[in-house]
């Protein structure tokens, strides 16, 4: 059943991604679930960047939960061995997730949760920025075009970690896997800051 | 203000044995302080730097926090091995752009011995992504040829050509050794501030060699296989402790780590080390912030102190301040008096404090490393110090108010003449 | 000159209201002082003066309000009503730090006991006023010395040895101590020496010895002396004498009352 459900989130993840995402409430202040993502910002970005949410990031004509429409999920139990071919399949077609050419190179300011990479005393000097809560602990972890690797000019306090940021910086698109045509998201992060919740309206 | 600083002085040096007990008591209470949050910063700074440019550690499954400690610091021991086999397939991910594998569990008079490949030295990368480097030699190339860490070479003074005998366990005294089977130093490393330092390098193969004797964790009793025939023996190893992970983009890491936590072929897990190391911060740094409230408490009695003594002073200093008041000292003049006298000592407390923590850090550093593996550096103090300095200055600025402001009340309502 | 005037102990002795064209030394003018939490005034003055140079030998028993004339006289308490001045000075129309200087400028003190900082020495202590008023340091200044020289000075007239000047006071013998206290009374020439029973602690041949002293370094300094005492037989050495009682209005309600 787990593994059913799994599969359920994963789609419904993935479905609520274009154009119309609907984010989860914002949780309060550091107190964050597993799966929470961060409420769209009230204020706006300095004029220099353009403030990009994590669809931005998806092509349009990327539609993975396609690969559904001819499966009953509900029928299904864990075991049935076409669930679990059918998560294979989706792991496959998120680990090929395809990127925005396009974007390489805008500068771009968008708000995520921190995965330290490399660290120095107290603070990180390099980090992935992940679209919601615990994505290292989430099955599945989250497509490539929904993972961005951030080198940051100054290291940022590491009390920062796990915790939201905003990162505003110069968007490049990086090939590393000539053979698989992966790609993926890097950023020079020029500024970081604490992300606050917006004020309730 | 001359009169009011010679005044002070004056007074001072006149009660000279309660003033210095009182600066002691703040000096002990300020180096505490410092000392505190210099041990904290350093052993961040010591951790932080261990390990770089390695996007996963790899091993049996246990916890992440458990599985960075034994391979990377070489603190507590794993609970179970690794597949040869496993790494294998690991290292075929085609993410995967490098692998360096771990073999722990031997020793070498107290300090660990690291079973690895030549590949270690090349992408085994500290503090801000510094490579190793050997002050002498180069890194083992036959069998029973060891690389070791600068503050093993230290200790035992080994130089290149030295020999060397590997103890099983991990304690610094062991009753299973392997004596007929010595090694010779290759190579000395470079200080890194890092628990390579105290490690001896060999090859997986020799941690093979050493063992093709034994069974089961002991040596086989009336078996004893000699150096020169152990090169017949299959020396690939069938099990490690762990393995360094490098991967051709940092963006891959969740889809490998992943890969090897639901390896199926035996229970693995696989960690990112900068988060799992930002965790322990997260775990460590309740019982660090208790550290600090507790010293700053004991600032906060030590100042306590300080003015108790100026305060109960002034009883007797009564008539001091009338004959001030008639020598044309106004009130206001009388509280700068007291409050230049509590501000001075802890001034003096505070600086004495200071020059303590780092005499303490320049002296004992060495041997604190040396024996119990704690860094205190002797060097300037930090922002965060000063910062700390200056809130106990603040907290002496307005403890002095105390006295002044008593002795300015009695200088009001004495004026020139007490009833003697 | 301290005559050997007699005076009557008659507080309506007029003395001339100027001498040598200076303004009094001391002069009240319906004055009246009451403690915060007192019910009655225990000061009430309509005219006390003392003249430039004058010395006045000031009888009151203890608790009869010397000690709050002193006060008033040094500027650490205002009155009521009334004015105070102090060679020439209205103290009224000064704020408190103005009179604190004031007092450190131009008036001396000598108390009976305890006169001096115990943890300074003897010769620190006489310099002390230099240190807090710049108008002394001048004034000694303008006589071509130095406040160290000048108090070495004071002390060989008050026959002080110069061993004892670098010892702590706290270590001088009372007679010594009163005798350092009246060269740091004295130093930089203050216009007012006020000396609130200065020899009571004293042994009796010594009491006539260090008056003699006072009276005569007063004299070379031009400054006035305001002399408290319970001991009427002191008074002789005095150009006029003044009985507290007579002309506080004060002490005599409370006596009627």
């Amino acid at each position: 059943m787990t593994r059913l459900i799994c599969i359920l989130m994963a789609c419904a993840a993935l479905a609520a991604q274009p154009a119309l995402a609907q984010p989860a409430p914002p949780a309060k202040g550091g107190d964050y679930r597993v799966g929470d993502r961060l409420a769209p910002a009230a204020k706006g970005a300095p004029a220099q960047y353009r403030q990009i949410t994590w669809d931005d990031l998806i092509p349009p004509d990327w539609r993975p939960e396609d690969l559904f429409k001819d499966f009953d999920l509900g029928s299904m139990t864990d075991r049935d061995p076409r669930a679990m071919e059918m998560m294979q399949k989706l792991r496959e077609a998120w680990d090929r997730a395809p990127v925005i050419e396009r974007m390489n190179g805008q500068r771009v300011r968008i708000p995520g949760f921190v995965v330290p990479l490399e660290n120095e005393g107290d603070t990180i000097r390099e980090f992935l920025l992940v679209p919601y809560f615990g994505a290292c602990i989430h099955v599945p972890p989250p497509p490539a075009n929904q993972l961005i690797h951030v080198m940051p000019d100054e290291p940022i306090p590491g009390k920062w970690n796990m915790g939201p940021v905003w990162v505003s910086g110069v968007l490049t698109v990086a090939r590393f896997d000539s053979e698989l045509g992966n790609a993926g998201y890097q950023l020079r992060g020029i500024k970081v800051e604490e992300y606050k919740e917006p004020m309730p309206r | 203000m001359t009169p009011l600083w010679h005044l002070t002085r004056k007074s001072i040096a006149n009660r000279r044995l309660t003033v210095a007990l009182t600066v002691a008591a703040v000096a002990l209470a300020v180096a505490m302080l410092l000392g505190v949050e210099r041990l904290r910063n350093d052993a961040r700074e010591g951790f932080a730097q261990t390990i770089s440019g390695t996007d996963l550690v790899v091993g049996a499954r246990s916890g992440p926090l458990q599985l960075l400690l034994y391979s990377v610091f070489h603190i507590g021991n794993a609970t179970n091995n690794v597949s040869w086999a496993s790494l294998q397939k690991i290292a075929a991910h085609p993410q995967v752009a490098w692998l360096v594998p771990l073999s722990l569990g031997d020793s070498h008079r107290g300090f660990r011995v690291v079973g690895t490949t030549a590949d270690y030295f090349e992408h085994y990368r500290h503090g801000r992504d510094h490579r190793l480097r050997f002050v002498a030699g180069k890194p083992f190339a036959g069998l029973f040829e060891a690389v070791v860490g600068a503050e093993v070479a230290v200790q035992l003074g080994y130089r290149p050509g030295a020999r060397i005998v590997l103890s099983h366990g991990s304690g610094e005294t062991s009753f299973a050794g392997h004596d007929d089977k010595p090694f010779t130093v290759a190579g000395v490393l470079a200080r890194t501030g890092t628990p390579v330092d105290r490690s001896v390098l060999v090859s997986l193969q020799a941690i093979e060699a050493v063992h093709v004797d034994w069974a089961g964790g002991a040596p086989m009793p009336g078996v004893s296989i000699p150096p020169e025939f152990v090169t017949r023996f299959d020396l690939e190893p069938k099990a490690v402790t762990a393995a360094l992970v490098g991967l051709k983009s940092r963006i891959a890491v969740f889809r490998v780590q992943r890969f090897v936590n639901e390896f199926r072929d035996e229970p693995l897990l696989a960690v990112l080390p900068g988060a799992t190391l930002q965790e322990m911060w997260g775990l460590i740094g309740v019982v660090e912030r208790a550290l600090l409230a507790v010293s700053a408490l004991v600032v906060l009695v030590g100042l306590a102190g300080l003015v108790a003594v100026v305060v109960a002073s002034l009883g007797e200093r009564r008539r001091e301040l009338a004959i001030l008041r008639a020598l044309g000292a106004s009130p206001a003049q009388v509280f700068l008096l007291l409050a230049l006298e509590s501000v001075v000592m802890s001034v003096l407390g505070c600086l004495l404090g200071l020059a303590l923590v780092l005499a303490v850090a320049a002296l004992a550093g060495p041997w604190l490393q040396a024996h119990y593996g704690l860094l205190l550096s002797a060097g300037a103090p930090s922002a965060t110090e000063w910062a700390l300095l200056g809130g106990v200055l603040l907290a002496a600025l307005l403890a002095s108010l105390v006295p002044a402001v008593r002795a300015y009340r009695y200088s009001l309502a004495d004026g020139m003449t007490i009833r003697i | 000159m301290p005559g050997a005037a007699r005076a009557s102990i008659d507080a309506q002795a007029a003395p001339a209201a100027t001498r040598n064209g200076l303004p009094p030394a001391v002069a009240f003018r319906d004055v009246s002082f009451r403690w915060p939490r007192a019910a009655h005034a225990c000061l009430a003055i309509d005219d006390f003066h003392v003249a430039a140079g004058e010395c006045v030998f000031l009888h009151g028993p203890s608790g009869s309000g010397k000690s709050t004339l002193l006060s008033l006289v040094g500027g650490v308490v205002a009155p009521e009503r009334g004015s105070v001045a102090v060679l020439g000075r209205d103290l009224a129309g000064l704020r408190t730090g103005a009179r604190d200087r004031f007092r450190a400028d131009h008036i001396g003190f000598i108390f009976q006991l305890f006169n001096l900082i115990p943890y300074l020495s003897a010769l620190d202590n006489i310099v002390l006023p230099c240190r807090f008023s710049p108008a002394r340091r001048a004034r000694v200044a303008a006589v071509g010395a130095q406040p160290q020289a000048e108090a070495l000075r004071l002390a060989a007239r008050l026959d002080l040895d110069r061993s004892l000047l670098a010892r702590p006071a706290a270590e001088l013998s009372v007679g010594q101590q009163q005798r350092v206290a009246a060269a740091r009374a004295l130093i930089g020439r203050p216009g007012l020496v006020i000396a609130d029973e200065p020899t009571s602690a004293l042994d009796a041949d010594r009491q006539r010895a260090f008056l003699d002293l006072l009276l005569a370094e007063c004299a070379a300094a031009g400054a006035s002396l305001l002399f408290v005492s319970h001991d009427p037989r002191l008074a002789e050495h005095f150009d006029r004498v003044v009985a507290l009682a007579a002309i506080n209005r004060a002490a005599a309600a409370e006596v009627t009352a």
